[in-house]
């Protein structure tokens, strides 16, 4: 048998393989911020995209995460994970700060306001960013931590993250993204809850929300 | 059909024409997305029809494919097998929008790269011009396959690859 690239359907297969391999090179020479996993993506921990609307205000107390809309969509955790444990590094916020949710043993993931997590935000809760680190460094919330939830290197941002500020599995955590529907914020919720964050806050308004309140913003790379 | 439409239709210069365009759209089209693969991986996660394994992959390789195809049309090569891919791509892509739009899903098109964000109606409405662009498209690859269809005229064939245009 003789394989002729003069034949199409040797040419159909020729372009295929040249695309992966062509693939294969560009990627492993891609930045950490454009480059893919082949294998693996952040998408995997969700089936469909969460729902775009989350509930406003608590209604389960203490819910298993399973009954919560974005752990029904995560396939590969169908218990509760172990909480990782809480920080002994003495924690940014003062301790006689007001929480920005007063149920915490509620919804493991929630929507808040814009005054909710300006509240969050005075009282010293991390905000983390999962829009792309361009993005990132075109303007955002300050102090915020640039994790951005489609990019190859957010396992070792993350972890630059809880290496830093040792938050406990109850301690609040804003999420944000772009606002309007992006859902980067609740995949990353989703992601965070599976390693064991049961008090994560999505700032629905996002980026734009907070800019349009005159809040502190800073600009630079993460 | 007629064969003086048929003449028209398979004219070596409106087949000139017709791959030259489709290449310079795909060339296009997979550029921004070579450039951003996270971007377009994100856009295929949002049509909410692929297995989660599949997304990276997809993301990477489906670029470098628009590209090699529509490069193969600019420049004249292996035009069988590049209509044969470009008319599949853009059945899919069609396909994929089309679901979408009946299950009334709003989906960034993803076709050319990111977007700005949209409204849930405009995207809508992107959608629908979007499946219209597809079919045009798919009308011009239709066009390239017939062309470069093998024929015997008076006991010659015709190359199967379409040097003739």
């Amino acid at each position: 048998m003789t394989i002729s690239l003069r034949s199409p359907s040797t040419q159909i297969l020729a372009l295929a393989a040249l695309a992966v391999l062509a693939a294969l090179v560009s990627n492993g020479l891609a930045s950490p911020a454009r480059r893919l996993s082949w294998r693996r993506s952040v998408s995997p921990l969700l089936g469909p995209p969460p729902p775009m609307t989350w509930p406003q205000a608590p209604t389960a107390p203490a819910a298993a995460p399973a009954s919560a809309p974005s752990v029904a969509a995560v396939e590969t955790q169908p218990q509760r994970p172990t909480p990782p444990p809480r920080a002994a590094a003495p924690r940014t916020a003062p301790p006689e700060a007001p929480q920005p949710q007063e149920t915490q043993a509620s919804t493991p993931i929630r929507e808040i306001t814009g005054a909710e997590a300006w509240k969050a935000f005075q009282s010293g809760a991390p905000f983390l960013d999962a829009r792309r680190s361009a993005e990132f460094a075109e303007g955002h919330i300050a102090k915020a931590w640039c994790t951005p939830v489609w990019e190859s290197d957010l396992e070792d941002r993350l972890i630059s993250f809880k290496a830093a500020r040792h938050p406990g599995a109850e301690d609040p955590i804003v999420i944000y993204c772009s606002g309007g529907d992006c859902r980067d914020s609740h995949l990353l919720a989703a992601k965070l809850l599976n390693e064991g964050y049961f008090h994560l806050l999505i700032y629905h308004d996002g980026y734009p929300g907070w800019v349009s309140q005159g809040h502190p913003i800073e600009k630079g790379q993460p | 059909m007629s064969p003086a439409t048929s003449r028209h239709l398979l004219h070596p210069r409106l087949t000139l024409v017709v791959r030259i365009a489709l290449g310079l759209v795909f060339v296009g089209a997979a550029l921004p997305k070579i450039a951003d693969p996270p971007a377009f991986a994100k856009s295929i996660w949002a049509y909410e029809l692929f297995p989660a394994w599949s997304l990276n992959p997809l993301a990477l390789a489906l670029p470098w494919l628009e590209l090699f195809c529509g490069l193969a049309l600019c420049l004249g090569f292996w035009l069988r097998a590049a209509s044969t891919w470009v008319a599949t791509l853009l059945l899919a892509f069609g396909l994929a929008l089309s679901i979408n739009l009946v299950r009334h899903h709003p989906v960034d098109c993803g076709c050319f790269g990111a977007t700005a964000p949209k409204t849930q109606a405009e995207r809508l409405t992107d959608m629908r011009w979007s499946i219209l662009r597809d079919a045009g498209l798919l009308l011009l690859a239709i066009q390239l396959l017939w062309a470069t269809t093998p024929r015997r005229h008076g006991g010659n064939s015709a190359p199967a690859d379409g040097q003739q245009v």
